[in-house]
């Protein structure tokens, strides 16, 4: 039985792990540009072995999950394996034995107190919150090896307390018959080692010295004082009136499937759980190439495994330069934590709907390419490679930047009236409203002097409409939509010449720049406009 | 002297040695840079939404205060979006109201007290050229240099009162000090084109050729700058061919500064600097 499950599930693992690596593959074959594999050994080594990047970003949480990783590689090298290593490395382990007693059940409390650490910080992290839905994501996980510590706690107890399983120890490995000997070493079991028996023992200093003997003979060379199995011994001397019903249906022979059982489905589930970060994270630093330099030639497409690296952990949502946009906009997508999902899910499941997109495009947007998240990602993922390179498959799949939006759109499906409606209701926040206000332009003279000084006129050629003094006077007659599409205000620098030597005092560039937040939002509108009609044909 | 640093968001990765040498030369000022949580000045999002763009620097403005410190810059257009900002704080009681209630749902509080210095500007009024001067002890050879303003520092001076927006000179005075000489030129004030870099990449560049030209033509060595996004703007490494045809490199200002004090190599950058190839000492 348990070789044959064994087995089944390590076949099950593997296919797993093959069918990942091939949609893998796959993935970074289509659509997006190919990209050479490279090696950082150095990041592979250090954010491997010591989860170094992790440490960087938060010590409390590298804690924590040292707690878990370091309980659970210890659990699965000398517990699990005992029979491949500590048999073969120690002539005399025996499980029951000290230190491993002990170290077995120290392993387990590290990782329990990780996981409910883990579980605690989910439940509490105030930056992942606007994601309810990636909050709880690989929490099966984390379920699943509390269970699995929960069972092999729950199996050792039930085998402190059994009776049986102390009477087959003692046929196999004494020639104690029935009588006042095994009664002797019986007393001294139940005083010492908290075994459970049905009939009342009358313990006395001599019954419980003559057990000591026994217990010295026979049983010394494989148990350790049971005290040091810490944990499951608390739970032995607590258990109480429940024990004699599980002695009776014998639980330590049911409860060593379910152990190990759930500890297979682990295996099982690494490909397809959070659990496969242990492989994609040496993989995402193995990728991690952020260096200026680099950046400028090759901005390629991430690798889709690195995609998968991710743990949702939303430190990168801590540390983001526009988290105050968000505050906002209210736009999910300008937080990496949540734009690195919907990427994940734009390139696996193939399909987004248009408005996830939409506002992933106007979200990634906003990114200042600060490095802070890349920096920060404890799974050394290429984030800022990733916001670089997005807009260009965004545009392919019809999702182009303001920019290139307004510059391919005709001047006829500008004019739109429910867009002044919505401006009228406010819904774009505060603004000087420096274009709604007469006085702030009526006293154009058409001098040309902002024009003359405008380096964008100077050197732009074809690629300009309007200039500056242009744009007041389509202001002075009324055509503020217009003068917000016109390819003067989107090529604008910013640089205040023609506002510093404007001898009327406009405040030429502040307007220009009002009239491109009304283009950008504009198109916004548009593009939401545009994209719910998508859905609708979907 | 303890002052809050505020990088920018580019500096980290485009820039790194403006970073290295920005801080070596505020340590050897005896200058204590704080570095707090700061999030973006804003000025990318201005393009969008001007709420957004002022609360940006608000937050910053907060952090800043909570600690009691004044903020200091490398970057001009971090350097004009936050007095912009500021300005604009205190003009607009509507928008104050606003930007108070969203500091309130984290905690945040903003007096209006906190001072916005630039690099420049706090050499040339905190510390002064004379002092500075008095601690030089490296001369650099007499190559001629520009200097690159950086619109968003001098303009609109309503703002920003860094210097005379039509003929500044703190940037000359503060070169001259180090045995660089600078050279009048007519695109001092004008902008590098890196704000259109993203959208319109020609556009962009014809404007950097435009100003390596009139460099050209005033006879300079180099174009030195002291603002984050016109340094990247003359190293980009697609545009990096247009300065090796003109023959001109950009520097730093920091990094002039920084070896005419003798401070070591390694402390200013990585990249290595024509001008310690050219240091007589």
């Amino acid at each position: 039985m348990f070789q044959i499950t064994l087995y089944t599930s390590l076949i099950l693992s593997t296919a797993g792990l093959l069918f990942q690596v091939y949609r893998f593959q796959k993935k970074g074959a289509s659509g997006v540009p190919k990209l050479k594999l490279s090696l950082n050994l150095k990041l592979v080594l250090f954010n491997t072995i010591f989860q170094s990047k992790l440490f960087r970003a938060s010590k409390t949480r590298w804690a924590v999950h040292f707690l878990v990783l370091s309980g659970f590689s210890y659990l699965v090298f000398f517990h699990a394996l005992d029979e491949l290593t500590a048999f073969n490395l120690f002539q005399y382990y025996q499980p029951t034995l000290d230190p491993f007693q002990f170290l077995r059940n120290f392993a387990g409390f590290l990782v329990l107190a990780g996981c409910i650490g883990f579980l605690f910080r989910r439940s509490f992290n105030t930056r992942i919150k606007p994601d309810n839905k990636l909050k709880y994501k690989g929490i099966f996980s984390i379920i699943l090896i509390l269970l699995v510590i929960g069972s092999g706690f729950m199996l050792e107890t039930v085998k402190i307390i059994s009776e049986p399983a102390f009477l087959e120890m003692v046929e196999d490995y004494s020639d104690l018959d029935e009588g006042t000997d095994l009664d002797h070493l019986k007393i001294y079991w139940e005083k010492n080692y908290h075994v459970v028996f049905k009939e009342t023992l009358l313990i006395t200093e001599d019954a419980l010295e003559q057990g000591r003997r026994l217990n010295n003979d026979y049983c010394l060379d494989c148990h350790s004082k049971i005290n040091s199995a810490f944990v499951s011994k608390a739970f032995a001397t607590h258990l109480g009136k429940p024990a004699n019903f599980l002695n009776h249906y014998r639980a330590d022979n049911w409860l060593y499937p379910i152990h190990y059982l759930l500890s297979f489905l682990m295996l099982i589930s690494l490909p397809f759980s959070r659990f496969f970060h242990m492989l994609l994270i040496p993989f995402a630093s193995a990728q991690h190439k952020v260096t200026n330099k680099h950046f400028q030639k090759e901005a390629v497409f991430i690798h889709p495994a690195t995609f998968a690296a991710c743990t949702n952990c939303g430190i990168c949502s801590e540390v983001c330069s526009v988290y105050p946009n968000f505050l906002i906009t209210g736009n999910k997508q300008i937080l990496p934590h949540s734009k690195i999902e919907s990427a994940r899910k734009m390139i696996f499941t193939g399909h987004l709907n248009p408005e996830a997109l939409n506002q992933l495009q106007l979200g990634n947007d906003e990114c200042t390419m600060c490095n802070n998240c890349t920096n920060i990602c404890p799974s050394g993922i290429d984030l800022q490679g990733l916001w670089k390179t997005l807009p260009k498959t965004l545009h392919k799949m019809g999702y182009p930047d303001n920019y290139t939006f307004v510059k391919d759109k005709a001047l006829q499906d500008w004019g739109n009236k429910e867009l002044e409606k919505d401006r009228a209701a406010g819904t774009y926040g505060l603004t000087q409203n420096l274009t709604g206000r007469v006085y702030s332009f009526e006293n154009c003279v058409q001098c040309t002097i902002c024009t003359n000084v405008c380096p964008v006129v100077a050197y732009s050629g074809n690629d300009n409409d309007m200039t500056p003094q242009q744009i007041m006077n389509l202001l002075r007659l009324g055509k503020k939509q217009t003068a917000a599409e016109t390819r003067m205000v989107w090529n604008c620098l910013t640089c205040y010449l023609c506002q510093e030597h404007c001898p009327s005092e406009i405040k030429v560039a502040d307007i220009i720049i009002e009239l491109r937040n009304i283009s950008n939002q504009t198109a916004e509108r548009l593009k939401i406009m545009t994209t719910a009609d998508k859905a609708n044909t979907l | 002297m303890k002052l809050a640093y505020f990088p920018g968001c580019k500096i980290n990765f485009y820039l790194k040695d403006y970073d290295t040498s920005f801080k070596s030369l505020m340590e050897k000022l005896g200058v204590d840079l704080v570095q707090l949580p700061f999030n973006c000045c804003g000025y990318p999002a201005r393009s969008t939404s001007f709420e957004v763009s002022v609360f940006s620097s608000i937050r910053n403005f907060a952090l800043a205060r909570k600690y009691d410190l004044d903020i200091i810059t490398p970057c001009k257009c971090c350097f004009g979006q936050l007095k912009y900002a500021s300005y604009q704080w205190h003009e607009n009681k509507e928008l104050k109201q606003k930007m108070d209630c969203l500091l309130a749902d984290e905690n945040l509080f903003w007096d209006g007290k906190t001072k916005i210095k630039h690099l420049l500007s706090f050499l040339y009024d905190d510390i002064g050229v004379l002092e500075i001067k008095k601690k030089i002890n490296h001369k650099l050879p007499e190559k001629k240099i520009v200097t690159q303003y950086g619109c968003h520092a001098l303009r609109p001076f309503t703002i920003t009162g860094f210097d005379n927006p039509h003929a500044p000179q703190i940037f000359e005075e503060l070169i001259n000090i180090t045995g660089f000489k600078t050279v009048e030129w007519s695109k001092s004030t004008e902008c590098c084109g890196n704000p259109i870099y993203e959208t319109n990449k020609n556009l962009s560049l014809k404007i950097l050729n435009s100003k390596l030209n009139a460099a050209l033509e005033s006879g300079a060595d180099h174009i030195c700058t002291a603002c984050t996004h016109c340094q990247i703007q003359y190293t980009d490494l697609s545009f990096q061919n247009e300065c090796q045809k003109h023959h001109i490199t950009p520097v730093l200002f920091t990094q002039i500064l920084g070896a005419a004090l003798g401070i070591k190599k390694e402390k200013l950058g990585e990249d290595r600097l024509p001008i310690f190839d050219l240091r007589v000492s």
